[in-house]
Formats: structure tokens, C-alpha cells, sequence
């Protein structure tokens, strides 16, 4: 996708924390609508007032939780890619990783690690996943150019300024 | 919560016939060596009961007076059969369903780990190449001079603008197995984009991959192409 003329990073950041701040609201209102259907008094009107309620107290709570992950990791990643100088999937694992752990911060170092440990985790599962898709999909198409000779670039060096 | 309880009074409780004979020994044995639970054993002799047997139902705790003992295995053995064949088939089955999906979560998740260890580990894979290839890039003279100091290396961009996979090609020729990558570079100076193609050949003796050639590609006009490695 070469259409891409800005640098990706600064500006993921609001992309993921917009991302995640969707999806969790998305999720949270579903979810919250059919837990408030559920726990109403009998009859339809009281059900569908109590699902609304529910949706609109809890599902932004949870969005927000969820932008606060996104956001946060998305500047993680930034900020090491930035100071790595090259995108890897070990950003993304450490990103993950560290994330947890800030997020766990007021409870004690110990809840930091765990916390830690399942945001690496996580994150290692996601870009397995990634990767797995991406093999996936490049193996869809085998009609690869045929590769037998050496690129003209390289051939004859004195003329490499030709090509 | 059966790890709670200890290897050796664990062993005790096993020993012991099931359920709720267990209930004499416990209390009477529990005071002397199973020190650590004089605090709460009705919790854990119901605990065990419930995680050693797996008889359902009709097991409430009862307090073992000396002459009911009898009584209370007699009336427990009449509701052990009161738990019937098709009850046991239904949670058998219900037990082997649980098993199944755990058995599949735990397969998933060793494939992916598996994966995600092969990419990073490996020295076979596109992105451990793709890294040495950087290094390399990094400390070669003529690259530092046109795109100065500090270079960023990056792959083909995916969706959400992710830029982590580096487009490779794998194909066998003459038996031995290459790949060849290409990964872009950027310094300092904007407006200077560069690609680099990195071909490796399998080493038959070692099985690892041995560079065959690097160049880079600068994205200027006339095409300039700077060769680093050249080992054909």
C-alpha cells in the first residue's frame, strides 16, 4: 500500500487508540445489552429501559479501558521503533509486555510482572497469528517470477550506475 | 484445591476408604499431623470429598458420632446407586467434551507459540536475514555517507500501516535452497528512500544460511546502486 506518503507512526497512535476505543464500546454495548435485559423486572418495557441503562453506563467504561490498552501500546511501539530503528515482531512483543505492566502499576511489582508476562504473551500469540495469515495468504498465489538468473543490478560492477 | 492440600495428607485421605469415611480419620488424624489445617477443616474434608470422588449429590457433611459410622456408610453406599448409569454417562460425557476443547485450545496455542519462536529465533528465518542484512547496511561507509547516520529499516505495509512483514521468496536451485528478501531503508535525510535485496544460499555442511549477495537500490535520479556484499 504505497499510497501511504506519511510515516505511519506518530499518527497510529490515535489510529489504534480510536480502534480499540470502538471495539470495546461495540462489544461492551452488546454485551451489557443483553446482561441488562436479562436482570429487569418483567415485561418489555422495563427490560429494554434497564438494557439501555446498562449500555449506557457500562459500555463506555469499557471502551475506554480498551483505548487506554490500545493507546498505550500503539506509543510503546512507536516510541521503540523509533529508538530501534527498524520494525520487528519483537516491538510488538515487548510493547505488549510492557504495557501490561504499567497498567498494573498501582497493584505492587508482583502484579506487574504477571501482568507483563500476560501482555507479552498476548501479543506473541497475535503476531504468530499475523504471521501465520500472512504465509498463508502469500502461498495463495504461486506464480512467483522465476528466479533462475542473478538481478542486473549486481552483474558487471564498474557499471553499476547503468541499469 | 486439592495442590492445597499436601502430598502426605493427601495420601492419607486416598488411602482411606472413600468419601465419607474420611470424615473419622480426618478429624481424628487431622490435629496431629496435618498441623497447617486445624484452622478449617470442615472446607477441606468437603473439598477433598468432592474432588477425590466423583459421586454427586447426598454427600453433606455429617458429623461422625461413634455409633452412626455404620449407619452413615450403609446410607451413603444406598446413594451411590442412587446416582445412575445414564447420570455418570452424561457427565462422562460432558468431562471428555471439556477435555476436547482444552486438548484444541492447548494445540492452538503451541502452533502459534511455535511459530512466533521459529520467526524470532531461528536463524533460518526472513526476519533474523532481515536483521543481520540492517546491521550490515548500518556499518557500510558509502550507505552512511548518502543516507546519513541513523538508518530505519522496514518491510511491506499492511493494513492499519504496520510495516513488520518483509516480502521474501523462497525457491530451490540446484538442490540447495535460497531466499531472497527485500526491505527498504531510510535516513536522516527525507526524501531518500532505498531498497535492499538480500539473496542467502543454504551451506549444505551447516544448514544455516550464508549471505550471497546485498545491494541497495537509491531511490534518486540517475538510479544509483551501492554494492554491499558480493560473494557469488
Amino acid at each position: 500500500m504505497e499510497e501511504y506518503a506519511r510515516e505511519p507512526c506518530p499518527w497510529r497512535i490515535v489510529d489504534d487508540c480510536g480502534g480499540a476505543f470502538t471495539m470495546g464500546a461495540i462489544g461492551g454495548g452488546i454485551f451489557q445489552a443483553i446482561k441488562g435485559f436479562r436482570n429487569s423486572p418483567v415485561g418489555v418495557n422495563h427490560r429494554l429501559r434497564g438494557s439501555l441503562t446498562a449500555i449506557k453506563t457500562r459500555a463506555p467504561q469499557l471502551g475506554g479501558s480498551f483505548a487506554v490498552w490500545g493507546g498505550l501500546f500503539s506509543m510503546i511501539d512507536c516510541s521503540m521503533v523509533r529508538m530501534r530503528g527498524k520494525e520487528d515482531p519483537w516491538n510488538s512483543i515487548t510493547s505488549g509486555a510492557l504495557t501490561g505492566a504499567i497498567l498494573a502499576a498501582r497493584n505492587g511489582p508482583v502484579a506487574m510482572v504477571g501482568s507483563a508476562a500476560m501482555g507479552g504473551i498476548l501479543l506473541a500469540l497475535i503476531e504468530g497469528a499475523g504471521i501465520l495469515l500472512t504465509r498463508f495468504a502469500s502461498t495463495q498465489f504461486p506464480n512467483g517470477p522465476q528466479l533462475s538468473e542473478d538481478p542486473s543490478q549486481l552483474q558487471p560492477p564498474p557499471f553499476s550506475d547503468y541499469r | 484445591l486439592p495442590a492445597s492440600l499436601g502430598r502426605g495428607c493427601l495420601g492419607r485421605w486416598l488411602l482411606a476408604p472413600r468419601g465419607w469415611a474420611l470424615l473419622g480419620t480426618g478429624t481424628g488424624t487431622g490435629s496431629c499431623s496435618c498441623l497447617r489445617w486445624r484452622h478449617q477443616p470442615p472446607l477441606l474434608l468437603r473439598a477433598a470429598r468432592q474432588s477425590i470422588g466423583t459421586q454427586a449429590g447426598g454427600l453433606r457433611a455429617e458429623k461422625p458420632g461413634h455409633d452412626s459410622k455404620d449407619v452413615s456408610v450403609q446410607r451413603a453406599l444406598n446413594e451411590e446407586t442412587l446416582v445412575s448409569a445414564a447420570q455418570r454417562v452424561k457427565e462422562a460425557g460432558r468431562d471428555f467434551t471439556y477435555f476436547i476443547v482444552v486438548l484444541v485450545g492447548i494445540g492452538v496455542t503451541g502452533g502459534l507459540f511455535y511459530v512466533i519462536f521459529k520467526e524470532l529465533f531461528s536463524s533460518s528465518s526472513p526476519n533474523k536475514i532481515y536483521g543481520d542484512a540492517l546491521e550490515k547496511c548500518r556499518s557500510h561507509p558509502e550507505v552512511i555517507s548518502v543516507f546519513g547516520d541513523s538508518i530505519k529499516g522496514y518491510g511491506e505495509a499492511t493494513r492499519r500501516g504496520r510495516r513488520q512483514h518483509v516480502s521474501h521468496i523462497e525457491y530451490v536451485k540446484d538442490g540447495l535452497k535460497h531466499m531472497r528478501l527485500k526491505f527498504y531503508i531510510e535516513g536522516t535525510e527525507s526524501g531518500k528512500q532505498g531498497t535492499v535485496h538480500v539473496e542467502v544460499k543454504e551451506n549444505p555442511e551447516t544448514g544455516r544460511f550464508e549471505v550471497r549477495y546485498i545491494f541497495v537500490d537509491i531511490d534518486t535520479y540517475p538510479r544509483r546502486t551501492i554494492v554491499i556484499e558480493d560473494n557469488r
